[in-house]
């Protein structure tokens, strides 16, 4: 231990004082964390387990429509964006922005500045975020994909998000580690384009409406980039540094981490058109979002081989830290779902999958195979070190990622393969267009199954979390399994 | 239209003009020199290269 | 080496570049349109489109909050790209000048329904769409759109008998003797909307085929 970090203080000659203050900062900063972090993470969490619930009731729904069919306000198409919203706005959105914070104090090595402001952020965006979910299930849905919140819900939620910008700015300032990692280009890329994509497209759609086809031009500019300029970083800069972090090696190539970083931000903004393709748009604002989307292949081959040879020779530290489990799973999905976008983006494919649940099934493959299990990853991680507790079960721990693990592979494969099916049945208008219908019934069943194993996966998370968390108020523990030392001193404490 | 077009032929030239200003004065700077060593810094003397950390799973293995 | 005020340069060049691109220029190119000015047989002026008024602009809030755009589409797709013509779902492709006046414009992206595009033409009868909005079953056996049982009331039939209005309803879904099913005003409402949703107009940018403009004279 004391030959590596010998070779360690040679590498970066100068950059930190002695010893002790090197310790203490690490386990300040982790504990300044603690309050604000697990304010936006725990909100996350209850709305996973809202998201999940009206995500089965609208998978159900698809295959037995007269389930719950006589109130209003779980109809399907009030069901099925309250459940984007609590997902996308509450769970991940929420999460990403607790990762954010923590990755941020640990990467400029600054305890955390203002908790109280960062709190009050979180407090605000739950508030806006009920008016919004509950304004969805009354009827004020403004049907615009991703957008579905209320105009009067949003202003609060963008309040919320200022602070949150604010404070990540003044994080950033105070750095005390001049040097940026990769992680934290990411992280600032995320914080300064989510709102100037939120801000268009809430002005342009709902606060002062462009006429026409325009407002669909905007709305798919937002909502890919959302995907691609919000989730896609904050899910990136964990990667980048939990991987490292767990198997206790460096990044393949910081060369290709560059190439892939600014890969990313010049290609992936200009691809939201390409959901458009077939539709009433002038043909160029499609193609250039085609050839945006195939020119992905850089980004998503660089970021893939880098991962990849970062963990060559690692993979056996899969079987002991649930980090890295879900942390790889969602960077292998990561790849996997970009490659399947830059097809879907083809118009001879689209041709085929455009209307099809196959687009569901790759947003899932999206946002949940890869940003949700790296969050997932992530939090496992992190709040046994800002709580100073460990995992109370590990048994747990293995049914959330094994439940997560299958209910993810039984509802993306099966569910990918129907909408092909699907499509090329509808393509053929000789098939009736019930007889379209009866076909998918099959993988919307399988898919209600999946959701709910992944449903299982969550409570048992958020049950181990609830247990952790008993134990913050109860008297401290010794660690029994030693999360919070490194392998090698859990070995030695072991014997 | 015209003035339009103008907007646009003007931003496609300037824009990639104040790139490569930006480029070339970042470069003077040493903003490109990207020591590999940034890579390290993850790491720290509690925590260094080389150590593995979230080791919990499947323990009696582990230290077998 | 900081490295700091490039990264924040290149974050909002590379937004702003798509930002352009994708919204402003759209915004230039679209947000002009006109509708198309025609005469008609008789020597009037048409135009085409025109804002909806009344009861189909308060069925549109309805088709809005009810998330109908989540399963149904509302564009025709060009002749030989995917099979939206042969359906019938439309006689030509749908253009950026035939969503002029939808607020919002509710294109959609799934097709777990058929494309809506041209419903009014292709079902103009209010009674059925009443016992397809009360009950999909009725009309498309094996239909997975949900029932809207919501937008009808069930009541006791006054003593001047049964309302005018009253939905025909007969086996399995028949409702006890002496009551009967009548839209609200909200089924009203989406259903004028769903009627006045046709898009077959010869426009220059989009013009009828000759045959079918033929046979339809």
């Amino acid at each position: 231990m004391s030959a590596s970090s010998q070779t360690f203080s040679a590498l970066l000659p100068g950059d930190v004082s002695d010893d002790s203050s090197k310790r203490a900062l690490l386990a300040e900063i982790d504990a300044s964390c603690r309050v604000p972090v697990l304010f936006f993470v725990i909100s996350g969490l209850l709305w996973l387990l809202a998201g999940t619930a009206l995500a089965l009731v609208a998978s159900i729904k698809l295959h037995s429509p007269g389930f719950l069919a006589s109130w209003e306000f779980l109809t399907f198409g009030r069901v099925r964006p309250a459940h984007l919203n609590t997902v996308i706005y509450g769970f991940a959105s929420q999460t990403g922005i607790g990762v954010t914070l923590w990755l941020m104090c640990r990467l400029c090595r600054v305890p955390f500045v203002a908790p109280g402001l960062a709190t009050v952020a979180a407090i605000f965006w739950n508030i806006g975020l009920t008016v919004g979910v509950v304004g969805i299930l009354i009827g004020d849905s403004t049907s615009i994909e991703w957008l579905e919140l209320p105009r009067y819900s949003t202003p609060i939620l963008f309040f919320s998000y200022v602070l949150v910008a604010v404070w990540a700015i003044i994080t950033f300032r105070l750095r005390r580690e001049q040097h940026l990692y990769v992680s934290q280009w990411y992280l600032l890329a995320a914080i300064l384009w989510f709102p100037w994509l939120y801000a268009t497209a809430q002005i342009m759609l709902l606060i002062e409406p462009v006429r026409g086809v325009v407002q669909a031009a905007v709305n798919w500019w937002f909502a890919h980039n959302v995907l691609g300029l919000w989730f896609t970083p904050i899910g990136l800069a964990s990667i980048y540094y939990f991987i490292p972090k767990v198997i206790g090696r460096p990044i393949h190539s910081y060369y290709l981490s560059v190439l892939g970083f600014w890969s990313l931000a010049l290609f992936y903004n200009w691809n939201g058109l390409h959901h458009l393709i077939g539709g009433p748009m002038p043909a160029w604002m499609i193609t250039v979002s085609i050839v945006a989307s195939v020119m992905m292949l850089i980004p998503v081959t660089t970021v893939a081989i880098n991962h990849h040879m970062t963990m060559w020779g690692h993979f056996g530290k899969l079987k002991h830290s649930p980090t890295l489990r879900f942390v790889v799973v969602g960077a292998l999905c990561y790849t996997a779902t970009s490659l399947q976008g830059i097809a879907n983006s083809l118009r001879s494919y689209s041709e085929v999958v455009h209307f099809t649940h196959h687009t569901i099934a790759h947003a899932h493959l999206g946002l949940y195979g890869f940003f949700a299990m790296v969050m997932f990853g992530s939090l496992y991680y992190i709040i046994p070190r800002i709580t100073q507790r460990e995992w109370p079960s590990l048994g747990l721990i293995s049914l959330h990622f094994w439940a997560c693990f299958l209910g993810l592979a039984l509802y993306v494969v099966p569910l990918s393969l129907g909408g092909i099916l699907q499509g090329l049945a509808m393509n053929d208008a000789s098939v009736p267009f019930l007889k379209v219908v009866e076909g998918t019934l099959p993988w919307l069943k399988l898919r209600t199954f999946a959701g709910l194993l992944l449903g299982l996966g969550h409570v048992a998370f958020v049950g181990n979390l609830v247990w952790l968390l008993a134990r913050v108020f109860g008297p401290y523990r010794k660690p029994v399994v030693a999360i919070l030392m490194g392998a090698e001193t859990a070995a030695v404490v072991g014997k | 239209m015209n003035v339009l077009a103008i907007l646009m032929i003007g931003g496609v030239l300037a824009v990639p003009g104040v790139a490569l200003v930006a480029l070339r004065w970042a470069s003077h700077r040493g903003e490109l020199n990207l020591p590999e060593r940034a890579a390290l810094l993850p790491f720290d003397e509690e925590e260094p290269v080389g150590r593995a950390t979230d080791q919990i799973l499947n323990r009696q293995s582990a230290e077998s | 080496m900081k490295y700091g005020p490039l990264l924040f340069l290149g974050i909002l060049f590379t937004l702003a570049s798509s930002w352009v691109g994708l919204v402003l220029a759209p915004k230039q190119q679209l947000g002009g349109l006109v509708p198309n000015v025609s005469t008609n047989a008789l020597g009037a002026v048409v135009l085409y489109p025109q804002a909806r008024k009344g009861e189909a602009q308060q069925g549109e809030e309805h088709y809005r909050s009810l998330g109908c755009v989540y399963c149904h589409s509302q564009q025709v797709r060009p002749e030989g790209f995917g099979s939206d013509i042969t359906r019938g779902w439309g006689k030509r492709r749908t253009v950026s000048r035939d969503y002029l006046y939808d607020k919002p414009v509710m294109l959609g992206t799934s097709r777990t329904g058929p494309d809506l595009t041209n419903i009014g033409e292709r079902q103009s009868d209010s009674g059925w769409h009443f016992a397809h909005l009360y009950n999909p079953q009725i009309t498309s056996k094996g239909s997975v759109m949900p029932p809207y049982p919501f937008l009808f009331q069930l009541r006791k039939i006054g003593p001047g008998g049964a309302s005018t209005n009253a939905l025909k309803l007969s086996g399995e879904f028949a409702v006890a003797e002496g009551w009967e099913v009548v839209p609200k005003d909200s089924a009203r409402q989406l259903v004028e909307y769903l009627r006045s949703l046709k898009t077959s107009v010869d426009l220059p940018e989009a013009p009828l085929p000759k045959v079918q403009e033929g046979a339809a004279k």
